[in-house]
């Protein structure tokens, strides 16, 4: 079917470095698990790099968390890139690295969410400041179940660290704060979302409520200052990490909002919804700066109509010039900030989420069967005015900038009005 | 082929033509300068800029041909924050 996959790069007319569609490297489907549960699901609804990207976390369905460490031992990845998939992984014959761990959480996983660690500078300055606070100086993971539990686990280790409870419902994201102070944050479909104090023991410290109805991804801005949550009454709220309260709603979706992500400067906000749209918006001012349209290729493949292109996920990567997008169309497209189109396709069928590699490069995915692929993601060299911008606007808000004493079409480029 | 490119305070960089030449404006330039003989250093004065900052736009183009097309980890081109903005409109110039 996909025997032709279009491009919409045009290397002349944009000085982009030749790109290629998103290659296959890897997959991985999960073996028969010890206790094949008929009544539990078997879909990955998340998959996550630990921030340092020494650690894969695969929510392989049946309840299962597989902890693998990163870069991926070589039977899994082929010599040359022309295969497709690899071998099934199979838990009973051992064959998996020692230290590769298995999470059972004994629910559905819904949410997966790793502490940033090491931990940056500030974090250990904040530890010396805190003696009698337990220093949790471990990776862990948090896993967010379908009876609205949230498990902690040491990652090193595969042990159960902390249990919270609060949630009725079930937690569909979290997202640990940036800056490395073990806060976390969970989204659920109680419509509320939590913050936690690790350093408390898992104490919750707030509920944020205002959704009417489910909260389908939360994502806190990598300067920390802002969190995002984004749900089912089609709207997007910005709370401040500050002083847990709203900030604004964003409206524009026609839809469900079901995936969120800031920009690694903190600069942009991109939502996706069921309603086909990815929105980029500028999350300082509420304004809406593009809108991308998942439409079907042209021409079309096949002589059904046109397909349901609802979106499933969406992130940016690691240097902030491109989106992966995930939808029910089977493509996962990249998209270069600039453009209105996408750059490259790649088929993928039943896809669910999505998430880069932290230093570039790769993009996981996860699908509906419990399997996840690693696909090639373009390397591209940022310009200098770009690295400029990001390392500018990791402390500027848009006001700020705007500010400045500086040229009308710099301020443009500054505040991602133009590319 | 080398340029001689000078900065606010009089620090010269002596750079490879083909780095230099990456920028469409630059290019315009030295074209404008009429022929390199072999050898001969031409000279551009970017004496709005001053060294620290001139010294990492000369440092980009190196960067971007060595890893360009390179399979190996990229690392980052560093960048502080506190010559960012100076840097920015530096870089805005040869728009690299």
């Amino acid at each position: 079917m996909f025997t032709q996959l279009l491009h919409f790069w045009t290397p002349a007319l944009l000085g982009f470095p030749p790109l290629l569609e998103p290659l296959l490297l890897a997959e991985l489907k999960p073996g028969r698990p010890h206790q094949f549960d008929w009544k539990s699901s078997c879909e990955t609804w998340s998959v996550a790099f630990s921030p340092d990207g020494s650690w894969f976390a695969w929510s392989q369905g049946h309840c299962i968390v597989k902890l693998i460490p990163w870069p991926l031992e070589e039977q899994f990845i082929p010599k040359g890139f022309e295969a497709k998939s690899r071998s099934s992984k199979n838990d009973t014959k051992g064959r998996g690295s020692p230290k590769e761990k298995t999470l059972d959480c004994g629910q559905i996983v819904w949410g997966l969410a790793f502490s940033p660690w090491p931990s940056p500078p500030s974090r250990k300055l904040w530890a010396r400041h805190h003696p009698q606070v337990p220093d949790i100086s471990c990776l862990i993971l948090a896993t967010g179940l379908n009876d609205g539990q949230i498990k902690i686990w040491e990652v090193q280790t595969g042990l159960l660290l902390l249990n919270l409870s609060g949630h009725q419902d079930v937690v569909r994201d979290l997202s640990f704060t940036p800056s490395g102070s073990l806060i976390l944050v969970s989204a659920s479909r109680d419509k509320t979302l939590r913050i936690w104090d690790l350093n408390k023991h898992g104490k919750q410290i707030q509920v944020l409520s205002g959704h009417l109805q489910w909260v389908y991804c939360c994502s806190i801005s990598p300067d920390c200052s802002m969190l995002c949550s984004a749900a089912g009454e089609k709207s997007v709220f910005l709370w401040s990490m500050r002083s847990y309260t709203l900030i604004r709603k964003l409206e524009g979706h026609q839809s469900s909002v079901v995936s969120c992500d800031f920009s690694p400067d903190s600069a942009l906000l991109v939502t996706a919804s069921y309603d086909t749209n990815v929105i980029m918006w500028d999350p300082y001012t509420g304004e809406r700066l593009r809108f991308l349209h998942h439409t079907q290729l042209d021409p079309p493949m096949d002589d059904s109509d046109v397909h349901i292109s609802s979106l499933r996920s969406v992130c940016f990567s690691p240097e902030g010039l491109y989106l992966a997008t995930v939808a029910d169309d089977r493509l996962l497209r990249i998209w270069a900030l600039e453009l209105k189109t996408p750059i490259a396709f790649a088929p993928m069928t039943n896809g669910l989420c999505c998430t880069f590699f932290p230093h570039g490069g790769v993009i996981a995915t996860g699908t509906r069967d419990g399997h996840v692929q690693f696909w090639t993601a373009p390397r591209v060299l940022s310009s200098l005015k770009h690295l400029c911008r990001k390392a500018l606007r990791s402390f500027l808000t848009t006001y700020q900038v705007l500010a400045l004493p500086i040229p009308k079409k710099m301020k443009e480029f500054l505040t991602y009005r133009t590319f | 082929m080398y340029v001689k490119s000078v900065s606010l305070d009089d620090h010269e960089f002596i750079i490879k033509r083909q780095h230099v030449l990456m920028s469409r404006m630059i290019k315009a330039i030295l074209r404008g300068l009429g022929q390199f003989a072999e050898n001969e250093i031409k000279e551009v004065s970017f004496r709005v800029n001053s060294s620290h900052v001139l010294a990492k736009v000369h440092a980009c183009p190196s960067y971007v041909v060595g890893y360009t097309n390179n399979s190996t980890e990229i690392p980052e081109f560093p960048t502080a924050p506190k010559i960012a903005g100076e840097l920015l409109m530096a870089a805005n110039f040869p728009d690299c």
